[in-house]
């Protein structure tokens, strides 16, 4: 028995003209768990499962709708999940695959049957669309993809999966303000008007950490599985910059048709691009039950992590 | 499947200390209504340049050194806190470099007054499995730098603390020991009786002059208490009864209750519904305040320090509050 994707679902706000590139973009005040609710309905439709059958609800976002309480609780009020827990989680990029490690804890554990994880972001609040804040700003997509995540018998579901943090780097990707280390105040109109509340990032230095750390943790999530390179259907590589998702597939020899890189097509979406381009792919037909994905990302922490799935 | 139990634990609470006479000097308040409505007596604040993953730090090398566990051997951290230090990464990231460790995983828990509850379970989970032998996890806040210290903010501002505790999971091989069941819920119709709205993705832009610093200033939380109150007072006994039951347990079994450090009043209250005597019950937020993802495991620190848990005994762990979120934990130890 092992914990498998018994439905996908995913959503993209239009997409809308900034910076010179066309992204997904959400233009109403909505947070994250606004764009879940609209990925879950295809989800809960394909696993035909209610949702009140959700036992246990994990959000990754690095973007909540509020401060607090997290995205999580205005999902499960949204969906009409009753009272099931409902567990906000911060892993940045590589959230959507700590909260697949995650759910697999409470489900091999007995704890849980079904669990409900979503990868959601809305960037574009939070971004400097100014000059200044453009060579960011443009790499960023808004979006959300829900899986809904149960227990199946035989071969399918999690095969594998490795993650890792070196918060040792985490300067090199990070949003410093508002930030509660700040005395007396967490952030002040001063911080605003020096944009210290937009993300920082270290382009050469997170793009040399990713090409050496993907692939390698690629090999460990395939070791564990049991599975190899060549035998996977589909590589999803989740990385705010689309180069370093074709260097990965150029270093493990992986032919462009069976690497996925959502980052190219709707900026990055962090804990989102994952399950969206995973759903995409079921959604088109491209990858069917018994195909075999390997999820990966890396990013801000530096945290990072593959999963091998069989749908 | 074997058990997760509590190898060691740590704390650390920041030297400045906060009495109700002291914030009579920031706003209109008294200690009087303070005590009244609360049971505060005191509570801490850190210094200058001092973050959430700063005093986690003290908190988990506390632990490890009571568990005997080297900050090398941990295989994953967990860090449960509503006041990170910055706006990304989370909190454990900052807490690896401080602890001078990497490469395991390391992420954060926003789950409020139930975070700690809520890592406690995922912790649990992961040494369960058998995944992982050792989960460091850290409840820690930093309420000081984002409270409204006014008059206007006086209703909410009283109440909070800074603070910082931490435990070292590992595992335990007797299926009747350790930490035998975890009941997490959250109740998202209520999210925001109890909350702080900016810097919210929802806003565009997220933070405005408006937002950070004028009449209507949103950083800062906001709590309908009467409201909290209410629901406090009904989760808190209803949750304890599901992990009662889960067991084949009934309250007399309670050797020591930890409520989440929330309202003396609160504790009070859910005490008389289980029909609790007060020693079975055990409360500091008179010296602390309400220290949110600290609170839980400061006053399992404390009680474990004055002898108030020996070998054996069963210690329920509970928490209810914003999300709404809510939990129980129960441990044989």
């Amino acid at each position: 028995m092992s914990t498998t994707i018994l439905g996908l679902g995913h959503h993209l706000p239009p997409a809308v003209e900034r910076c010179g590139v066309r992204r997904p973009i959400a233009v109403e005040p909505v947070g994250p768990s606004t764009l879940a609710v609209k990925a879950a309905a295809d989800a809960f439709a394909r696993a035909q499962v209610p949702a009140d059958a959700v036992e246990f609800i994990i959000f990754a976002t690095m973007t909540p709708d509020v401060t607090f309480p997290g995205a999580g609780c205005y999902f499960q009020d949204q969906m009409g999940c009753g009272t099931v827990g409902a567990l906000d989680l911060r892993a940045q990029c590589a959230g959507f695959v700590f909260g697949l490690v995650i759910a697999d804890q409470f489900i091999r554990a007995g704890a849980y049957r079904n669990v409900a994880l979503i990868g959601g972001e809305v960037h574009s609040s939070g971004l400097d669309y100014s000059e200044r804040g453009a060579p960011v700003a443009r790499l960023y997509g808004d979006g959300a993809g829900v899986a809904l995540l149960g227990t199946g018998s035989g071969a399918g579901g999690l095969r594998g999966a490795a993650v890792h943090t070196d918060g040792r780097r985490h300067r090199e990707f990070w949003c410093e303000y508002p930030s509660s280390r700040q005395h007396p105040v967490r952030m002040t109109v001063e911080d605003l008007h020096l944009g210290r509340h937009f993300p920082k990032i270290d382009f050469d230095a997170v793009r040399a950490f990713a090409e050496d750390a993907l692939p390698a943790v690629i090999g460990e999530a395939l070791k564990k599985s049991g599975v190899a390179v060549a035998t996977v259907d589909r590589f999803i590589i989740g990385h705010l910059l689309p180069e370093v998702g074709e260097a990965v597939g150029r270093r493990l020899g992986i032919e462009s048709g069976r690497l996925n890189v959502p980052a190219a097509r709707h900026g990055h979406l962090t804990a989102a691009a994952l399950p969206v381009a995973l759903s995409e792919e079921v959604a088109q037909g491209s990858l069917g039950p018994g195909a075999t994905v390997c999820l990966a990302a890396a990013g801000a922490g530096f945290a990072w992590g593959a999963a091998v799935v069989t749908l | 499947m074997r058990n997760s139990r509590i190898l060691g634990i740590g704390h650390y609470v920041p030297p400045q200390t906060v009495t109700n006479a002291d914030l009579t000097k920031l706003m209109d308040t008294t200690d009087e209504w303070i005590q009244q409505r609360t049971g505060i007596r005191e509570r801490h604040f850190s210094g200058a340049g001092v973050g959430a993953s700063d005093m986690g730090a003290d908190a988990a090398r506390e632990a490890l050194a009571r568990a005997g566990v080297a900050a090398e051997d941990v295989d994953c951290i967990v860090f449960a806190t509503l006041s990170p230090d910055v706006d990304m990464p989370a909190s454990a990231c900052l807490l690896q470099e401080r602890l001078g460790i990497s490469g395991m995983p390391a992420f954060d828990v926003r789950n409020q007054c139930s975070g700690f509850l809520y890592g406690l379970a995922v912790a649990d989970k992961f040494v369960k499995t058998g995944t992982y032998d050792h989960v460091l996890l850290v409840g820690a806040e930093v309420h000081s730098t984002g409270i409204d210290l006014t008059t206007r903010g006086r209703e909410v501002a009283v109440i909070f603390g800074d603070g910082a505790a931490a435990v070292v999971l590992g595992p335990e091989d007797d299926p009747a020991k350790g930490i035998l069941s975890t009941h997490l819920h959250a109740e998202g119709r209520f999210a925001e009786k109890l909350w702080i709205e900016s810097a919210g993705s929802r806003a565009r832009p997220r933070l405005t002059e408006e937002i950070v610093d004028g009449p209507e200033a949103r950083l800062f939380p906001k709590m309908e208490g009467r409201y909290v109150f209410r629901h406090a007072i009904t989760r808190f006994p209803e949750v304890i009864h599901e992990a009662l039951d889960a067991n084949g347990l009934k309250t007399q079994d309670i050797s020591l209750l930890i409520p989440h450090q929330a309202n003396l009043r609160i504790s009070q209250a859910v005490a008389m519904s289980l029909e609790l005597p007060e020693e079975k019950v055990f409360n500091n937020i008179q010296r602390y305040g309400n220290t949110t993802a600290g609170s839980i495991p400061l006053a399992l620190y404390e009680a474990e320090q004055e002898g108030r848990i020996r070998k054996g005994d069963l210690v329920c762990l509970a928490a209810f509050g914003a999300g709404f979120t809510w939990g129980a934990v129960l441990i044989r130890w």
